[in-house]
């Protein structure tokens, strides 16, 4: 069962940043919204989806490394009977910067917080199963989709394919 | 859980080396007959897709995308184009995209009948297990017409297609349409009035559809329940033709369970949504307009894309297939891509879903989430 | 002078050495006599056992028709058939490429597996795993010897209590698949033999009472005997309950679909099946059709009236062509149904087939009492 009305993507966002100031919003084009969310208040915002909209599907999340150990933590809702996605980022810093678990409030959420604590290293608090996701034992600490790790391309001219291209002219360093 | 049941309870790996694990190892804790405890390990399907695609330039991406799953090549490559075409400013002529939806519903019914023998070889009906595999042929015959090869297709580009229908893909695109639909009602009817199935199907596997949206489900689980969230509908690109087809979101309602959906209710929601791809695919053949197939300066375009973040979807047959990509000023591969598979939710529902039933019971609600590893593990 | 007195006289001793030796020699020849003489009479005596006329058509019908040899046979050609039926069913070929029609793919199936290695695994008992398969296919394959394939000559033996000693047979094949599962020493193979136990304890019962049927109609419990007393009229036409109860619970305790939880492929990988590889793969194989034939003749002999059918052919034929049909109806039942968990298994076979063929007996005991006309069909009190 649905709300009365639908709630629009301006409507939502106005909506969270009457109770959280903290947050800031930018329009995506159609009915799409993404907040910046710093990383203390992130448990609020994601309780406040929770509320308003009842049937929020959470999608995924996931990290980006901007270099220089600036990450992001993109979350992102998708709710089919107000046809509106919302798109949460989080701006974190530091070798190994810490968040709070949402996955008590979206189940579906576990299994992503795992992965990007992984892959990027960032330590999620409070999650119920910390343990590695998709990679091997050897790989635990190596933290892979950072840019800093390099591919290891060690034995690159045994398998006759030529180095690859093209690469990347910015982000991440050259080999 | 007391003690004492621990004591006298069994671990079993339902693992990686099984006939119907497909790629995955769950340890499953068994008392007696009942699974008391489930816990999914994911992993052993990793290819690091996600790293690969930032060695990748923008017409190479979607090769990477479609061997997460080959099965429905042409939906699963689609969510890095779309990104692209986003991002980047090709225009996409009719013609394409009329060509993209058609063989993107084909590539549907194709996963459905994929799903349908593999489900039933794991109730071990091996009869109603080749009788859609045989179907099955007259369409991958189809796509080894128009794109040379039956499962790895690259189709689809930024800016539009890359093969033109000949005729004599027409042809096996109509008899392929055609011999499913004539052969859907009987293979209906035994499968759904065989009291063994309905036996081993019915009443398992059952949640609430907002405990299913909670986990993350969507596509075929959701439907099932009876709530209409399809993204052909709810989101639409302008770069398909969905909109120019005259056609209903498929759902299934149980009177018996409302809002909720047992294994049964998702075999029959797959049949609705095989129906509905095949509707939509006979609207359009007469549809198809003349004129390019892609647009003549799409590579000049997309060799060195703006910087900027798009967010790529597409209604697969298990769910929302989603690829988020970030690019960097005049990169020439993508900065950072994240895919996002529809059988991630599958696959972590079991933990809250299979303890309580039995072991037998095991697979069939594993089955009828039509699970695939490489959404998940890539 | 003095000395002891020699008892002995040398010189006469010595004198009788030759004779003594004579003596000795004469002691191992009777000997060597004794024992050649032995091995001839028993040399004879297989002679006379093996071609005496009788006893060498005796060993004729048990080793070639209808013995060993023409089971194997029959068994490869039921491999065959069922191989090419269920690839019909399915709407493809089967074997094609061997021999014309596929016909030798079976051998060459035989020859690839015997080649393998045969791996045992750490856990198991080795010298129980190694045993069981053969024991398994040796249990299946001797109670071939009494089905009555023909009154007159063409049948091996005829106990009076056949029936019986056959079921007695069957009934430890499952102990045998639940020995085989524990001896191999891995979790799924220890739930499928459970399992077959399972299968055992369902379905053993309700066909044990179907069997009671024929055995009260004909007054012998002998398979040759229930045979013979279906010269007037077939039991089918009078238990057909009894007959389809039998088929099903047969299914059952076989281990065949729709009661393949034992062996289910998708779930316990193969069941007590899964670690036999190689050489003990082929006789677990073997042996699981080779019941199903054996079910497929029982059925012909209590129910199809045996050798009893068109009288201008010889009574084995009749028998075989029978035979080949129930196969038929054999694999055909099996392949329109899937899998039922073990649970359900249990509680369809004594929730429903139990309950039928005790009606069928019944009726069969209330009909032979009041109904005057029937006992006049059978002979009662013979066999």
């Amino acid at each position: 069962m649905s709300d009365s009305s639908t709630i629009n993507a301006s409507t939502f966002g106005r909506l969270v940043i009457n109770k959280i100031p903290e947050v800031s919003s930018k329009p995506l084009d159609g009915n799409k919204i993404e907040l910046v969310v710093p990383a203390s208040r992130i448990r609020d915002v994601v309780t406040i989806i929770d509320e308003e909209i009842n049937d929020a599907l959470p999608e995924s999340v996931f990290g980006v490394d901007l270099e220089n150990d600036n990450y992001e933590l993109i979350y992102i809702f998708w709710s089919h009977n107000n046809r509106l996605l919302v798109q949460l980022r989080v701006s974190l810093q530091g070798e190994n910067p810490e968040i709070e678990s949402t996955c008590d409030i979206f189940p579906g959420l576990e299994w992503h917080e795992r992965e990007v604590r992984e892959m990027f290293g960032v330590n999620i608090t409070n999650h119920p199963d910390p343990r590695l996701l998709l990679l091997p034992d050897e790989l635990e600490g190596v933290y892979p989709l950072r840019k800093r790790f390099q591919t290891d391309q060690s034995r690159l001219e045994e398998t006759g394919i030529s180095t690859p291209k093209p690469r990347a002219t910015s982000g991440g360093e050259d080999k | 859980m007391s003690p004492d049941i621990l004591e006298e309870a069994m671990e079993v790996w339902f693992g990686p080396q099984h006939v119907s694990a497909h790629g995955w190892a769950t340890k499953l804790t068994l008392v007696g007959d009942y699974v008391v405890e489930c816990d999914p390990n994911a992993g052993y399907f990793h290819r690091s897709a996600e790293k690969v695609l930032e060695f990748k330039n923008f017409r190479q991406g979607s090769l990477v995308l479609e061997r997460m799953c080959m099965l429905e090549a042409f939906l699963a490559e689609y969510p890095y184009i779309a990104a692209v075409e986003k991002i980047s400013e090709v225009e996409v002529p009719e013609r394409a995209k009329v060509m993209r939806t058609i063989m993107m519903e084909l590539s549907r019914l194709h996963s459905i009948q994929f799903w349908w023998g593999q489900f039933n070889a794991e109730l071990g009906f091996f009869t109603m297990a080749l009788w859609p595999w045989v179907d099955r042929e007259y369409t991958l015959d189809a796509f080894e017409e128009l794109t040379g090869s039956r499962h790895t297709v690259s189709y689809s580009t930024p800016g539009g297609v890359k093969y033109d229908f000949s005729d004599k893909f027409m042809k096996q695109l109509n008899r392929a349409v055609e011999r499913f639909e004539d052969r859907l009602p009987k293979f209906r009817d035994m499968q759904m009035g065989s009291p063994t199935f309905r036996a081993r199907t019915e009443n398992i596997g059952l949640y609430d559809v907002k405990q299913g949206l909670k986990w993350g489900l969507s596509g075929p689980p959701i439907k099932a329940c009876g709530v209409p969230m399809d993204l052909r509908k709810d989101d639409p690109d302008s770069n398909l033709a969905y909109d120019m087809v005259d056609w209903e979101v498929p759902i299934t309602e149980n009177p018996e369970h409302p809002s909720q959906s047992d294994a049964l209710d998702r075999m029959e929601q797959r049949f609705k949504e095989a129906e509905v791809a095949v509707e939509i695919i006979k609207q359009l053949i007469p549809q198809i307009p003349e004129g390019d197939i892609i647009d003549p300066k799409a590579r000049a375009k997309t060799n060195r894309l703006p910087e900027g973040e798009a967010y790529g979807r597409v209604e697969g047959t298990r769910g929302i297939t989603s690829l988020w990509l970030k690019t960097q000023d005049k990169a020439q591969t993508a900065y950072r891509a994240k895919i996002r598979g529809p059988c991630i939710a599958s696959y972590y529902a079991l933990k809250d879903l299979v303890p309580g039933s039995k072991f037998a019971d095991f697979i069939v609600i594993f089955g009828s989430l039509d699970p695939y590893p490489g959404w998940w593990d890539r | 002078m003095g000395g002891v007195m020699l008892q002995f006289d040398f010189f006469a001793w010595l004198a009788g050495i030759p004779q003594w030796l004579e003596g000795v020699f004469y002691w191992i020849w009777g000997i060597i006599k004794g024992v050649l003489l032995w091995i001839w009479a028993f040399i004879q005596h297989l002679w006379i056992t093996i071609f005496d006329p009788i006893n060498f058509m005796f060993l004729f019908r048990a080793v070639l028709f209808p013995g060993l040899i023409f089971v194997v046979m029959a068994l490869i050609w039921a491999v065959w058939f069922t191989r090419k039926l269920w690839g019909r069913i399915q709407d493809r070929r089967g074997p094609v490429h061997l021999g014309k029609y596929g016909g030798l793919q079976l051998f060459a199936d035989a020859i690839k597996l015997i080649a393998k290695e045969s791996i045992i695994p750490d856990n198991a008992k080795r010298w129980m795993f190694r045993f069981l398969p053969g024991l398994l296919l040796v249990i299946v394959l001797l109670p071939f010897c009494f089905i009555p394939w023909d009154f007159d000559y063409w049948y091996i033996a005829d106990l009076s209590v056949s029936l019986v000693l056959v079921f007695a047979f069957l009934t430890a094949v499952p102990v045998i698949a639940l020995l085989a599962g524990w001896v191999s020493g891995s979790k799924y193979s220890l739930i499928g033999g459970f399992r077959a136990a399972n299968n055992q304890f369902a379905a053993e019962i309700p066909m044990i009472i179907s069997t009671i049927g024929p055995a009260l109609l004909a007054g012998s419990l002998s398979l040759m005997g229930i045979a013979q007393a279906q010269q007037s009229v077939w039991f089918a036409a009078l238990l057909p309950i009894n007959l389809a109860t039998f088929l099903v619970a047969a299914i059952a305790s076989v281990g065949i679909f729709p009661f393949d939880a034992p062996v289910a492929d998708s779930e316990i990988i193969f069941g007590w099946r899964t670690e036999f590889t190689g050489i003990y793969f082929t006789l677990t194989y073997f042996a699981e059709f080779a019941e199903q034939m054996l079910y497929s003749a029982l059925i012909v002999a209590l129910f199809l009236g045996g050798p009893v059918g068109l009288p201008f052919l010889p009574g084995a034929v009749n028998f075989i062509i029978k035979f080949i049909i129930t196969f038929f109806f054999f694999v055909l039942v099996s392949s329109s149904f899937q899998r039922l968990r073990q649970d359900q298994i249990v509680h369809y076979c004594w929730k429903y087939l139990l309950p039928l063929a005790l009606l069928n007996v019944i009726i069969a005991m209330l009909a032979i009492v009041y109904l005057p006309g029937l006992a006049a069909l059978l002979p009662m009190g013979g066999g």
